[in-house]
C-alpha cells in the first residue's frame, strides 16, 4: 500500500474542516489550504472549537485534542502541495473553480499523488480532464458532519484506475471509515436521497400539514439523529438549495424542483445554524434553542 | 540461552533481551512513534548510559530491524549475531477461549489470535504486527505467544459467565476473560517461594494495582476469579476507568447527554476513575497530595478507591472460603503505603494485621508487611511481566 502520511485538504469550509479534523485525529499530518491567511486561521479556529465540543462530551481527552491539533496546519500558500502524499479538494461546488484547482494541483503535486474531489454533483470525468493524470483522480464524497459520520462515497471517473481505487479503499480502512463505491451520477446516493427528503419536508411545512417542530419529531421516529428540517439547518439552506437546483437541472425531473419556501428563506438570509436561524433557532455554538414546552 | 521479549502497541515496540542462564537483563528499550519520520528509540544496556535515537521508522518491521541493529552494534552491542536469539516471547493481550497457556506461534495460532481481534480491537492487531516483524527479522528463532488472559482460563463457568441471554455467549463469546494474567501468575508463584510453601496449598488474593488495576483470587496456583471482565473496564476504580457501575447508567447518560457509543465509551475509559471523581489527576500521587492539602473531592476519590478494593477482597475470601496470602503489586500496589494500610485496616475481621512501620518503608524488593500475629500473610511483591514472559518462552523452546 502507498504510504500516505501527509494530506492536503483544499478549502477550509464546513466540510473541509470536518475532513481535516478526521484525518488528523487518525494520525495523518493535515494541511488545510485556504484562499487567504485569514480564512486559513478561521478554519483552524473552527476545528479547535469542534474538538473542544468533543472534549466537553468526553469523546476525547485533552491529550488527544492536543495531538490532533498538532497535526493540523492551515495556510494560504499553495506551495505546500509539493510536500503532500494525497489531496482532497473541498471547495465550493463550481465546475470552473474545480477545474482551475485541479490543474494547479497537477502542476504542483508529485506525479504519483492521487487527487480526490469531495464533489457531490459534478462530473469526475470532466474534472479529471483538467489534469495529466486522469487515472489518479477520484471522487471522495464525505457526509456531514464528517467526524461523526464514518461513511464516504468513493466515486470512479471514467479513467480512474483500479490501483487508485485500491489505495483509497485502504486509506479509508486505515481511518476506520466505510467506503461505498458508486458510479458517477448527480448526487450519488446520499445527496440525492437526503435532498429529496428535505425538499419534501419543506413542502409539507409550506402546505401547513404540520409545524416544523412536529415534522422533525415525527421523522425522528425513523431513527434519524435530526429531523429533516434541523438537518437542512445544519447543512446550510443555501448548500441544499444549490444541490437541489443542480439535481433538477441534470435529471430534468420536477421531483427535484426546490420548494419555494426554501428559496425564500435563502433569499432572506436564513441559512440555518451558521446564521443562527433557519427552520429553528440556534445559539452561537450551534446548539438548537428550544422554546418552552419543547424538548 | 538468550530470549527477546516484545510488547507491541499500535505505534510502539517495548523490548527486553534476557540471558536465561542467570535471568539477567542484557538490554532493554522502547521504540515510539512508529509510522512517522521522527520515531524515537530509547535503548539501555545495564551499566551504560541510555541511548536515544531519532529516525524515520515507517512500520514495525523497520522498527524491529533497528532494534536488532542496536543489539548487534559492533561497539556497544550485546550480541554478535541475530542467531544468538534462540526465542522471542510476544506479549499478546487477548487469547480468547483458545489459549489457556503460552504457545509456540504457528499459522493456526496466528489465525486464532486474528479471530480474537473483535474482543481486543486496540491490542491484538499491533501484537500481530509485532509477531510478523519479529518473525521477519528472526526467522530461525522460536516465537512464543504469552497471553494476558491465559492464566484466567481456569475460572469456573459460574465465575466467568454473565447473567445475559445465552445467545450472546454463543454468538460473540461475551464472558469474563480477565487481564494482567502474566503478572498475577508471576507474583503468586513468587509469594509461595517467598513463604517457602507449596503454591498448591495456598489461597492467595493478588492485587495488581497500577494505572489499570485488577484483583485475582488464586487457589492452588489457579485463577478462580478476577475483577476485570470481557474488557479491562470492569472491576476496580482505576486511574481513568470507572470500573463497576450500574449498567443502566449507560443508556440513561446516552439519552440525557445525547452521546454516541464512542463518546460514552471514552467517558468511562478515559474520563472517569480517580481523574473523573477528583477532577485533579489520574495519578494516585497527585490525588493523594491534593487530599493532604484538604481537597474534599480528592479525599472522596481515594475513599471510593480503597472501599472498592476492600469489597473485592472480601468477595474473593468468600469465593475461596478462606485466605492465606494477600499481596500487592504494580505501580500503586508496590509504592502507595497509604493505600495498602487503609485497605488492610478495614479487613481486621479476616485476621489481617499489618506492621505499619514495615509497610511505610519504601523499597523495591519482595517483603512481608503483616505482623507475626496476623492470620493472613500480607506481602508486597514487585511484578516482572517481562521476566515471566521470558520464562514461559524458555519452557517451550
Amino acid at each position: 500500500m502507498a504510504n500516505i502520511q501527509h494530506i492536503a485538504v483544499i478549502g477550509g469550509g464546513t466540510m473541509g474542516q470536518g475532513i481535516a479534523e478526521l484525518l488528523a485525529s487518525k494520525g495523518i499530518e493535515t494541511t488545510v489550504i485556504e484562499r487567504n491567511d485569514e480564512l486559513a486561521k478561521d478554519a483552524y479556529h473552527h476545528i479547535e472549537m469542534s474538538l473542544d465540543k468533543k472534549l466537553a462530551k468526553w469523546g476525547i481527552t485533552p491529550a488527544e485534542k492536543k495531538m490532533t491539533l498538532s497535526r493540523i496546519h492551515a495556510t494560504a500558500d499553495t506551495e505546500a502541495l509539493k510536500q503532500v502524499d494525497f489531496v482532497i479538494e473541498s471547495v465550493v461546488e463550481d465546475l470552473d473553480a474545480k477545474l482551475e484547482l485541479f490543474a494547479l494541483c497537477d502542476r504542483l503535486c508529485r506525479p504519483e499523488v492521487i487527487l480526490a474531489s469531495n464533489t457531490s454533483t459534478l462530473s469526475l470525468t470532466e474534472i479529471a480532464a483538467a489534469t495529466e493524470r486522469p487515472d489518479k483522480v477520484i471522487g471522495l464524497h464525505f457526509v456531514h458532519p464528517v467526524p461523526k459520520t464514518p461513511l464516504v462515497e468513493v466515486v470512479r471517473g471514467l479513467k480512474t484506475s483500479q490501483e487508485t481505487v485500491q489505495t483509497v479503499v485502504d486509506l479509508l480502512a486505515q481511518m476506520e471509515m466505510t467506503g461505498i463505491e458508486v458510479y458517477e451520477s448527480p448526487g450519488f446516493v446520499t445527496t440525492r436521497l437526503i435532498c429529496l427528503l428535505i425538499n419534501e419536508a419543506v413542502y409539507t411545512l409550506m402546505e401547513g400539514v404540520a409545524s416544523a417542530y412536529d415534522i422533525d419529531r415525527a421523522m425522528k421516529a425513523y431513527q434519524f439523529q435530526y429531523g429533516p428540517l434541523e438537518m437542512v439547518d445544519r447543512f446550510g439552506l443555501d448548500s441544499v438549495l444549490a444541490a437541489l437546483e443542480r439535481l433538477y437541472r441534470e435529471f430534468g425531473d420536477t421531483k427535484y424542483r426546490p420548494a419555494p419556501l426554501l428559496k425564500k428563506m435563502v433569499r432572506a438570509g436564513h441559512l440555518g445554524v451558521k446564521t443562527g436561524e433557519g427552520f429553528f433557532q440556534y445559539s452561537e455554538d450551534g446548539e438548537r434553542i428550544m422554546k418552552e414546552g419543547q424538548a | 540461552m538468550k530470549i527477546l521479549v516484545i510488547n507491541c502497541g499500535s505505534s510502539s515496540i517495548k523490548y527486553q533481551l534476557f540471558d536465561m542462564t542467570d535471568e539477567s537483563v542484557l538490554a532493554t528499550g522502547l521504540v515510539e512513534k512508529i509510522g512517522t519520520e521522527s520515531a524515537m528509540i530509547k535503548h539501555e544496556v545495564p551499566g551504560a548510559e541510555e541511548k536515544v535515537l531519532i529516525s524515520e521508522i515507517l512500520d514495525h518491521r523497520v522498527g524491529m530491524k533497528k532494534v536488532l541493529d542496536l543489539l548487534m552494534d559492533k561497539e556497544e552491542g550485546v550480541i554478535q549475531s541475530a542467531d544468538e536469539v534462540a526465542a522471542v516471547g510476544h506479549r499478546v493481550v487477548h487469547g480468547g477461549e483458545f489459549f489457556s497457556s503460552s504457545v509456540v506461534i504457528d499459522s493456526q495460532v496466528r489465525q486464532a489470535i486474528r479471530q480474537t481481534i473483535d474482543l481486543a480491537p486496540l491490542h491484538n492487531p499491533p501484537n500481530l504486527l509485532g509477531i510478523d516483524a519479529a518473525q521477519a527479522q528472526l526467522p530461525h528463532a522460536t516465537h512464543v505467544a504469552v497471553f494476558d488472559t491465559a492464566f484466567h482460563q481456569t475460572m469456573p463457568d459460574y465465575a466467568y459467565m454473565y447473567a445475559l441471554p445465552r445467545i450472546l455467549y454463543q454468538k460473540y463469546k461475551v464472558r469474563r476473560y480477565g487481564f494482567h494474567g502474566t503478572s498475577h501468575k508471576y507474583v503468586s508463584q513468587r509469594a509461595a517461594e517467598f513463604l517457602g510453601k507449596p503454591l498448591a496449598d495456598l489461597k492467595i488474593i493478588s492485587c495488581h494495582i497500577g494505572n489499570g488495576a485488577s484483583i485475582t483470587a488464586v487457589q492452588g496456583g489457579k485463577s478462580v476469579d478476577t475483577s476485570m471482565g470481557m474488557t479491562p473496564l470492569e472491576g476496580l476504580m482505576m486511574g481513568t476507568r470507572s470500573g463497576d457501575i450500574d449498567p443502566a447508567i449507560v443508556p440513561f447518560v446516552i439519552a440525557k447527554e445525547e452521546l454516541t457509543i464512542g463518546e460514552v465509551s471514552s467517558m468511562m475509559n478515559k474520563h472517569s476513575g480517580l481523574l473523573g471523581v477528583s477532577g485533579i489527576s489520574s495519578d494516585m500521587r497527585e490525588v493523594t497530595e491534593a487530599m493532604f492539602d484538604g481537597n474534599s473531592q480528592a479525599k472522596l476519590a481515594i475513599d471510593m478507591y480503597i472501599y472498592k478494593i476492600k469489597k473485592v477482597i472480601g468477595s474473593y475470601v468468600a469465593a475461596m472460603d478462606g485466605l492465606d496470602v494477600l499481596l500487592f503489586t504494580a505501580g500503586v500496589g508496590e509504592n502507595a503505603s497509604l493505600i495498602r494500610e487503609r485497605v488492610c485496616e478495614g479487613l481486621s475481621f479476616f485476621g489481617i494485621e499489618i506492621d505499619k512501620e514495615e509497610n511505610a518503608i519504601r523499597k523495591k524488593e519482595e517483603r512481608r508487611i503483616s505482623t507475626p500475629a496476623s492470620k493472613v500473610e500480607v506481602l508486597v511483591i514487585p511484578t516482572n511481566e517481562e521476566l515471566m514472559i521470558a520464562r514461559e518462552t524458555k519452557e517451550l523452546v
